[in-house]
């Protein structure tokens, strides 16, 4: 069942343009969202939140319009866009203390749980901190209010290889218990090892959005690869091709 | 909405905020614009929307289940609370340099303004800008400080000079008048400005909760 629903995004910048972006995530499910840089994985992540405002299209979440309800659908729904990287000065406890005032489900046992899970000392600032320890801080956030649906922007992006498996390891955990995961990451590998579907993005247009193993394969069958990386390349590399050509 | 007035005060706000309170201690200093004891509570003001910025307050507010109208209206909550605080307290010294301090010297012979009900008119006039020019002008970006606060700066020097030149023009001299002469006409002036103030503040409220919707962050 889908938790979140784009249909026909839209936003239009300067020289650029996030043309017509539809794709689901479904609970218990992890949905990878790849392109290169400015491709509009960002763009589509902050219309999800009401961070910008689409020129056009329909976002909905658990059924609810977004941004009519946007109030409900933030209750139930986490975003983390990678490393905390606000109140950096501030202790964790008091970040932790204010953020779950606002959250009427808000569950302090689940939050010592993550706490004690991800080591983290609440007593330290997110200045203290590693660059994977604060993505776990902002995912301790995101998950002590039980949220149904994690939006994640580039979580894996500057962690060494044992702290992006263990954030894999959590990732599928959660899928487990039920929670729709929407990332978005250049490390094409961490979706291969995690995500059950895709949503590919290429300067502003929509590539594919369906089930990895399918895009793979059908990829494969084609001549393009047989892995994310080497797909992505031969369309990106394509598509500079006829600009230079052109 | 209680939730986002404790966010300010504990997460978002400068300890300056509270600290340049003290500033309305400027009230009972002769021989001085005491009008700038008004600017530097709004100084104070100013660090916590800076401090604000530096922490990416607007990205953690606007990820929390709130309307991002509610974001903007318990920040002036806030500036309207500090606000108040100073206004109470150069209120109180005013009082107190209109009555047992009224015959003092240093305040007899005082060349610039005295404390009077006019000097708090200025008072509220010096948060007004604050409020439509500095805060409504941030939320244009939510990031861009230094034009709003030169708008508000620029404002603040015709203030205080008006202030000034005022009880030195014929006619006006009772506002410079120690024990407050004609006080009916200095508190009608108050009661103006006050009415200013709240009109003006609305109206800066909502402008900013009107741009800060348009913003893409």
């Amino acid at each position: 069942m889908p938790v979140l629903r784009v249909e026909n995004l839209c936003k239009r910048y300067p020289g650029f343009l996030l043309d017509n972006i539809s794709f689901s995530v479904c609970e218990g499910r992890i949905t990878g969202l790849i392109g290169r840089n400015g491709a509009g994985k960002t763009t589509t992540l902050k219309s999800i939140f009401n961070l910008v405002h689409p020129d056009g299209g329909e976002i909905s979440v658990f059924g609810l319009n977004m941004p009519a309800d946007e109030r409900k659908i933030k209750q139930r729904i986490g975003y983390a866009g990678g490393a905390v990287d606000y109140y950096k000065h501030k202790k964790l406890r008091d970040i932790s203390r204010i953020t779950s005032m606002f959250y009427g489900n808000w569950d302090d046992s689940a939050y010592r749980k993550y706490l004690d899970a991800f080591s983290l000392d609440e007593n330290k600032t997110p200045l203290e901190l590693s660059e994977g320890m604060r993505v776990k801080f902002s995912l301790t956030l995101a998950l002590s209010h039980h949220a149904e649906l994690l939006v994640l922007d580039e979580p894996t992006s500057g962690l060494d290889p044992v702290s992006r498996a263990e954030l894999l390891d959590t990732f599928l955990f959660l899928k487990e218990k039920g929670v729709g995961i929407l990332f978005s990451t250049h490390i094409t590998t961490d979706l291969e090892k995690c995500a059950d579907d895709i949503v590919y993005i290429a300067s502003g247009k929509l590539i594919a959005a369906k089930p990895l193993r399918e895009f793979i394969s059908e990829n494969a069958q084609a001549g393009n690869g047989d892995s994310l990386e080497d797909i992505m390349v031969r369309y990106e590399k394509e598509s500079l091709y006829e600009k230079l050509a052109d | 909405m209680k939730n986002l007035l404790i966010n300010e005060l504990r997460l978002s706000a400068s300890p300056l905020s509270y600290i340049f309170l003290t500033a309305a201690l400027m009230t009972m200093l002769p021989g001085y614009p005491i009008l700038m004891s008004a600017f530097f509570i709004c100084f104070g003001n100013f660090h916590t929307f800076q401090n604000a910025r530096e922490a990416n307050d607007t990205l953690y507010s606007v990820l929390l289940p709130v309307s991002k109208n509610d974001i903007v209206r318990a920040r002036f909550v806030f500036i309207i609370v500090i606000q108040s605080a100073g206004f109470l307290l150069c209120a109180a010294l005013t009082a107190l340099r209109m009555t047992v301090l009224s015959d003092t010297k240093p305040y007899t012979g005082n060349s610039l303004m005295n404390a009077t009900p006019v000097y708090l008119a200025f008072v509220l006039l010096i948060y007004c800008a604050f409020n439509i020019l500095f805060a409504a002008g941030f939320y244009k970006t939510a990031y861009k400080i230094g034009i709003p606060f030169i708008r508000f700066g620029s404002a603040v020097f015709i203030l205080v000079a008006a202030a000034e030149i005022l009880p030195h023009l014929p006619g006006l001299t009772f506002l410079h008048s120690p024990k407050g002469e004609r006080q009916g006409v200095q508190f009608a002036a108050l009661a103006a400005a006050a009415v200013v103030y709240c009109v003006f503040t609305a109206a800066a409220c909502r402008i900013s909760q009107k741009r800060f919707e348009k913003i893409d962050l």
